[in-house]
């Protein structure tokens, strides 16, 4: 069966806070919806943004989600 | 009043271009922040490195991109650039301003930043540089309400679409450039502001082959304009060429002494497929033959233009060379309709194609032009579904070693290699 | 009204994307677009464009830095107000616009400009050296090999009265990148200016813990150069990585995933220049710039020895190329042995390619031209 919307986002989240790396990139959660496209998971791993659940992290080139919880201090100086 | 002495950046106020120097203390007497601008780059001349440091997480809430962060690493020295974040304002397409408009923006910036801008950035945007992480919000919030704009791109983002000037202004556009890049950048809205992809993607618009915005060098997704059918000529025109009446090439040899115009010479002996003749003095192409360089139309731009057939060519993958050398974009769609007629909806199905495609395959900070050299271009062809054809490559492959398919070969690949030693002894 | 710091959401705007340009263009555009017959630079700098309507548009072209602050765009503004009906515009090579229905209208607008000082050079079209395109530098950027603006500036002093006119051979087209990144993506220039590092990147291991995620940094590196490895930090082990400097090709990578491993050096970073792009279709097909000079020092605050490669480099292709003849074009014709003798730059061994597709640059052929390099 399919997974919902709200069943990947919950697999995002946890993905986003359990990873040992705390920087994803989009493509690390396509297996949070294996069925589902990747355009699919990008909209709802950035609605987990506008949610405040997960912030971006851009080197400029490249950006990055990390968990809200998973936020590191130096990095804002 | 000077906060800091400048005696190297001072060397650059003389000399007959306009000086970034000059132009910075002036805007010091504005905002006193800029004095501490030229304050680190004058210790950067001096150090003969960088005083910048990395971004990191700033923005506006709910973007992924739009705004790049910059911090200090002299702060004490230079508080007056502690944090210098650059906000990319999406330009209007074409790059046309009214005066109202431009001083609106510019008021805002006076308002949250240094005042110090590129006008434009590399990509497209206007680049506005220096602002501080708390100004970030009330300068978006001012942005959106009071002048109706908004951000441009940046980050594993659709970056700012943009075009060359096309029709408003260019007798060899070959489709509505700005209206595409417009209509583009409407449509892509949430791709642009938050990422979406493994890297960068970058959509360009040139109205014709002599491609003014870079497009085939320097977009994932380069649509370059194009025709189809014969190059309008005006043999009245063509005369007076010939005969000296009109300057060649839009008078932009005026200057040198290039002796008299020479038609044999300068234009059909250039001719790369050598599809020119004269009969008389009438100038002859064999349309059939050309391949739409532009050098004929440029140097003869009152005799000839492009055909009344219009539309473009749609290459894909270009790069600078980080990491795998620089490409140009290759050819895969050599002529399609671009028009608002159809929502220029022939275009976006070939993004959406890429995209879908790009988006599972591609690896994280992978060009799509290094996807596809990664993959081969066979694939990527057969993930467009389109036909292969010769105009697709220079020259067909010198190797052997192509990859057939198990159904393209009869009998499949699975054998009986017992079968096989009864005939032939081990 | 105004942003409201205790209620970030409240009325929101988002996606609203740009204006729509029409609003922009002045009224001669506006009417006319679409419907242009053809054009002609009357003098450098300045262009008329006919339409069918028997409308002209006057342009005057005018270089600046792109490095501007909003008083300067508020007396382009001036300007444009003046004499434009309030329109002006900016093209992708950083020169503004100014924009007239009536030739009548010209010499006044070129009179105004003229009156402001150096701050309005007349210019930048045709067979000339119109404006350089370039990244940051050292005004704002984490990555440089060197500056932009200040080399920018030094090098257009020099080249100044090829922007003001139209004598060469054809348009030749400068760009400036700061780094190997490109992220003014020179790599289709007549002449590029590319700052480069030549020192692979130290790495913090004190801070490499808080603001790295290791396999990132590690994965950057096109070339696997960056590896995994333990330090120690105040006489704990640490996880952090190790760098085969043999194998570093100083790209910065590594530094843009991971901020304790900076690369810029004062003494290794520095320019190398390139020659021969194109992007144009017209004639021959678009050219990559390929590397003749791999580096010459940071010398600011002008960089003299890159203002003389440049200006070297454009002199003898001024003087020996033909009517409409790029660089690389040029370059092509009489073969890159005869440029290296006409223009005295020295052949070195890292002007040959040993990264990706370097096959493709290496000679295959018994044909070449005798100079003084073969010995």
């Amino acid at each position: 069966m399919a997974m919902s919307d709200q069943e990947i986002k919950d697999a995002i989240l946890e993905k986003a806070l359990k990873n040992k790396k705390a920087q994803l990139y989009v493509k690390d959660f396509y297996k949070c919806g294996p069925d589902a496209k990747a355009r699919k998971i990008k909209n709802l791993a950035n609605e987990l943004v506008t949610e405040a659940k997960m912030v971006f992290f851009s080197s400029g080139s490249t950006t990055m989600y990390v968990h809200a919880d998973r936020q590191r201090s130096e990095e804002v100086n | 009043m000077a906060k800091h002495d400048t005696p190297l950046l001072d060397e650059l106020e003389s000399g007959p271009w306009p000086s970034f120097v000059t132009d910075i203390k002036r805007q010091a007497e504005v905002n006193p922040d800029c004095w501490d601008i030229l304050g680190q780059l004058e210790l950067s001349f001096k150090d003969r490195i960088t005083h910048w440091k990395h971004g990191g997480i700033v923005g506006v809430f709910g973007y992924g991109g739009g705004i790049v962060g910059r911090y200090s690493d002299v702060p004490k020295l230079f508080p007056g650039v502690e944090h210098f974040h650059t906000v990319r304002v999406n330009q209007p397409a074409s790059k046309y301003y009214s005066t109202e408009n431009l001083r609106a923006l510019m008021k805002l910036w006076d308002k949250h930043g240094s005042g110090m801008t590129n006008m434009h950035g590399s990509t497209g945007d206007i680049i506005l540089l220096g602002c501080r992480t708390e100004a970030l919000e009330p300068f978006f919030w001012d942005l959106t309400h009071d002048l109706k704009q908004d951000l441009g791109g940046s980050g594993s983002n659709l970056r700012t679409p943009a075009n060359c000037l096309g029709e408003s202004r260019c007798e060899w556009s070959c489709y509505d450039t700005e209206e595409a890049c417009h209509h583009l950048t409407m449509h892509y809205q949430d791709e642009i502001h938050r990422p979406a992809f493994p890297y960068k993607f970058k959509f360009k618009f040139s109205g014709c082959p002599n491609d003014c915005v870079a497009a085939l060098a320097r977009s994932d997704f380069a649509v370059i304009g194009n025709w189809r059918d014969d190059i309008q000529m005006d043999q009245a025109e063509v005369k007076a060429y010939v005969d000296g009446t009109t300057i060649p090439n839009g008078g932009a040899h005026r200057d040198g002494d290039w002796g008299t115009f020479d038609i044999q010479k300068e234009v059909i002996d250039l001719c790369p497929t050598e599809c020119m003749w004269m009969e008389g003095d009438e100038l002859k192409i064999d349309n059939s033959e050309c391949t739409r360089c532009m050098h004929c139309i440029n140097v003869m731009p009152k005799a000839l233009r492009p055909g009344k057939e219009k539309g473009a060519s749609i290459s894909i993958g270009a790069k600078a060379p980080i990491l795998d050398g620089a490409q140009f974009a290759t050819l895969i769609i050599p002529f399609i309709k671009v028009t608002k007629d159809d929502e220029f909806e022939s275009v976006i199905d070939v993004i959406e194609e890429v995209w879908d495609w790009w988006m599972t395959v591609g690896k994280n900070r992978e060009r799509v032009g290094e996807t596809i050299m990664r993959v081969g271009l066979p694939t990527f062809i057969k993930v467009m579904g389109l036909d292969p054809i010769p105009q697709m490559v220079k020259e067909p492959r010198s190797n052997p070693y192509v990859f057939w398919s198990e159904e393209e070969v009869p009998g499949g690949f699975e054998r009986d290699v017992d079968a096989f030693r009864k005939k032939h002894a081990a | 009204m105004g942003y409201d710091p205790e209620n970030p959401m409240a009325d929101r705007i988002t996606d609203i994307g740009p204006p729509h340009y029409s609003k922009f263009h002045p009224p001669v555009i506006a009417k006319n677009k679409g419907k242009w017959l053809w054009h002609e630079i009357t003098q450098a700098g300045v262009m008329v464009h006919k339409a069918e309507s028997g409308d002209e548009c006057w342009t005057i072209r005018v270089g600046a830095a792109r490095l501007i602050s909003t008083s300067l765009i508020f007396e382009m503004c001036d300007i444009a107000d003046a004499h434009c009906d309030g329109y002006l515009r900016f093209t992708t090579r950083n020169n503004v616009e100014f924009m007239v229905d009536d030739k009548a209208k010209v010499q006044p607008l070129l009179d105004d400009l003229a009156s402001r000082g150096n701050k309005f050079p007349v210019g930048g079209t045709g067979a000339g050296v119109t404006n350089i395109v370039h990244t940051q530098g050292w005004i704002h950027c984490h990555t440089p090999a060197t500056d932009a603006s200040g080399v920018v500036k030094a090098v257009m002093d020099e080249l100044f009265d090829y922007f003001v006119t139209m004598k060469l051979p054809a348009q030749v087209r400068v760009a400036l990148a700061c780094c190997l990144n490109m992220c003014g993506a020179v790599h289709a220039s007549d002449i590029a200016i590319l700052g480069v590092h030549r020192k692979p990147p130290m790495i913090d291991h004190t801070r490499i813990t808080g603001v790295c995620e290791l396999p990132l940094a590690i994965a950057s590196c096109p070339l696997g150069a960056v590896k995994p490895a333990k330090a120690e930090v105040d006489g704990k082990e640490i996880k952090t990585v190790k760098v085969n400097n043999d194998r570093c090709m100083y790209c910065g990578n590594c530094y843009t995933m991971c901020p304790a491993m900076p690369l810029a050096d004062p003494d290794g970073d520095g320019i190398a220049i390139l020659v021969g792009g194109k992007v144009s279709n017209s004639r021959t097909v678009p050219k990559f710039s390929k590397l003749v000079i791999p580096f010459l020092p940071n010398t600011p605050p002008r960089w003299p020895e890159t203002v003389e490669a440049v200006k070297n480099i454009l002199e003898v292709y001024a003087k020996d190329a033909r009517k409409y003849e790029r660089v690389g074009e040029w370059c092509e014709r009489i073969g890159w042995e005869k440029f290296f003798e006409k223009t005295g730059i020295p052949f070195t061994i890292k002007s040959v390619d040993d990264y990706r597709l370097a096959y493709d640059t290496w000679r295959t052929t018994t044909q070449f031209k005798y100079t003084s390099h073969v010995k």
